[in-house]
């Protein structure tokens, strides 16, 4: 069992801030200070997740991710005065998620599947204790997460089990009503039954 | 790089708060409603954000901190489709918002709107190096109603149970 994090604020019921919450979607958004090899080592990782897809399948197949992304910033566009020119020591890695579920959860699926791919992407960032176990590895994320003044989902209630469970059953629905339009009762009634016994994992 | 995944697009643009107007800002984006937020204004838009970064992290194992000389906006978006054609319809449809958002930002032009408002979240713009999503294919509109159908179901299904094959074809028919 880990030890849970100590929160930076007020909290809900999924382990993060208010506004970091819309319906069942949750935001987390977090920076980490680079060390030099990371300059190399982080686009090397990108390039490779975004070449072959399937060494990222992992990430992909964790159930409760809408959206991720990780960039590095070396540098800070300038817009002139009054905005001085930012001199960075170290690049930044930028890490934002969108899931659905618990902050807690999250961070534990994290730490306990991603595992190797964790080290991968934050290995290089100054700080990163391990994935596991997932007691410091939750305080280091806590200390880097940056909460957001506004989050915004286009369906705030829906998982993304529920998503891709709606994607793989609106097809199934077209092809069943196209195959039935001229059954007869019986015949339909039929059908119909194994209609929903095939797609009964998508409702 | 990597600011695609799928037909979704990942943008982000880090703009420098003008000195004096964090706290403005700050209460602005709060006071946002989520259910009518002005981002449903733009259609494709299935997750966004706006945060402010008052400060680097710095941990104490770095040789030496690093520290930002100004605050700074980050505003992060998952839409469907290309850059080009969501900044214009953001910079248009936002535009109420955006002045009091990127309008406290230094080099923003002053109406926010437009193509100005596009070439300045442009030059800000911080690319992606890995972006994943769980379904890159679909679009909002998709999702919603793929969502919808499946609800239509379940309802039927349960409504359904016990009914006679002449009903249960007339029923379905009706429904769907």
């Amino acid at each position: 069992m880990s030890e849970p994090a100590a929160p930076s604020g007020p909290v809900t019921t999924t382990g993060t801030a208010p506004a970091n919450v819309d319906g069942q979607a949750i935001a987390i958004t977090v920076f980490s200070a680079v060390k030099p090899l990371g300059r190399v080592w982080l686009p090397l990782v990108f390039w490779f997740a975004t070449t072959f897809p399937k060494s990222s399948g992992t990430l992909a197949r964790l159930s409760f991710i809408h959206f991720a992304r990780w960039s590095l910033v070396r540098k800070i566009p300038f817009n002139g005065p009054p905005q001085r020119q930012e001199k960075l020591n170290y690049p930044h890695l930028f890490f934002e998620s969108n899931f659905n579920g618990g902050w807690e959860e999250y961070i534990d699926a994290f730490s306990h599947i991603l595992t190797r791919g964790m080290k991968f992407f934050w290995g290089t960032s100054y700080g990163f204790p391990q994935p596991l176990p997932t007691g410091p590895f939750k305080t280091y994320i806590k200390r880097n997460e940056i909460v957001a003044s506004h989050f915004y989902g286009a369906y705030p209630e829906a998982t993304t089990t529920m998503i891709l469970s709606a994607l793989e059953l609106a097809p199934k629905l077209d092809a069943f009503k196209a195959r039935t339009r001229n059954m007869s009762a019986e015949a339909f009634a039929e059908q119909w039954r194994l209609f929903l016994a095939d797609v009964q994992d998508c409702l | 790089m990597s600011n695609t995944s799928g037909q979704a697009t990942a943008f982000m643009a880090l703009t420098p708060i003008r000195p004096g107007e964090e706290e403005a800002l700050r209460t602005f984006l709060d006071a946002l409603p989520q259910p009518t937020s002005p981002l449903t204004r733009l259609p494709g838009t299935h997750f966004a954000r706006w945060v402010i970064l008052d400060d680097w992290v710095n941990d104490p194992s770095q040789g030496r901190g690093d520290h930002l000389a100004s605050r700074y906006l980050i505003f992060t978006s998952n839409f469907d489709g290309p850059l080009d054609p969501y900044l214009d319809e953001l910079c248009v449809r936002l535009a109420p918002e955006a002045k009091e958002i990127w309008g406290r930002c230094v080099g923003c032009p002053p109406d926010a709107t437009g193509p100005q408002l596009k070439a300045y979240l442009l030059h800000n713009k911080i690319d992606t190096g890995f972006f994943v999503a769980a379904y890159p294919h679909a679009t909002v509109a998709q999702v919603k109603a793929a969502l919808a159908g499946r609800e239509q179901l379940i309802a039927f299904a349960v409504r359904a149970q016990g009914m006679r094959a002449e009903d249960l074809r007339s029923a379905f028919v009706e429904e769907f």
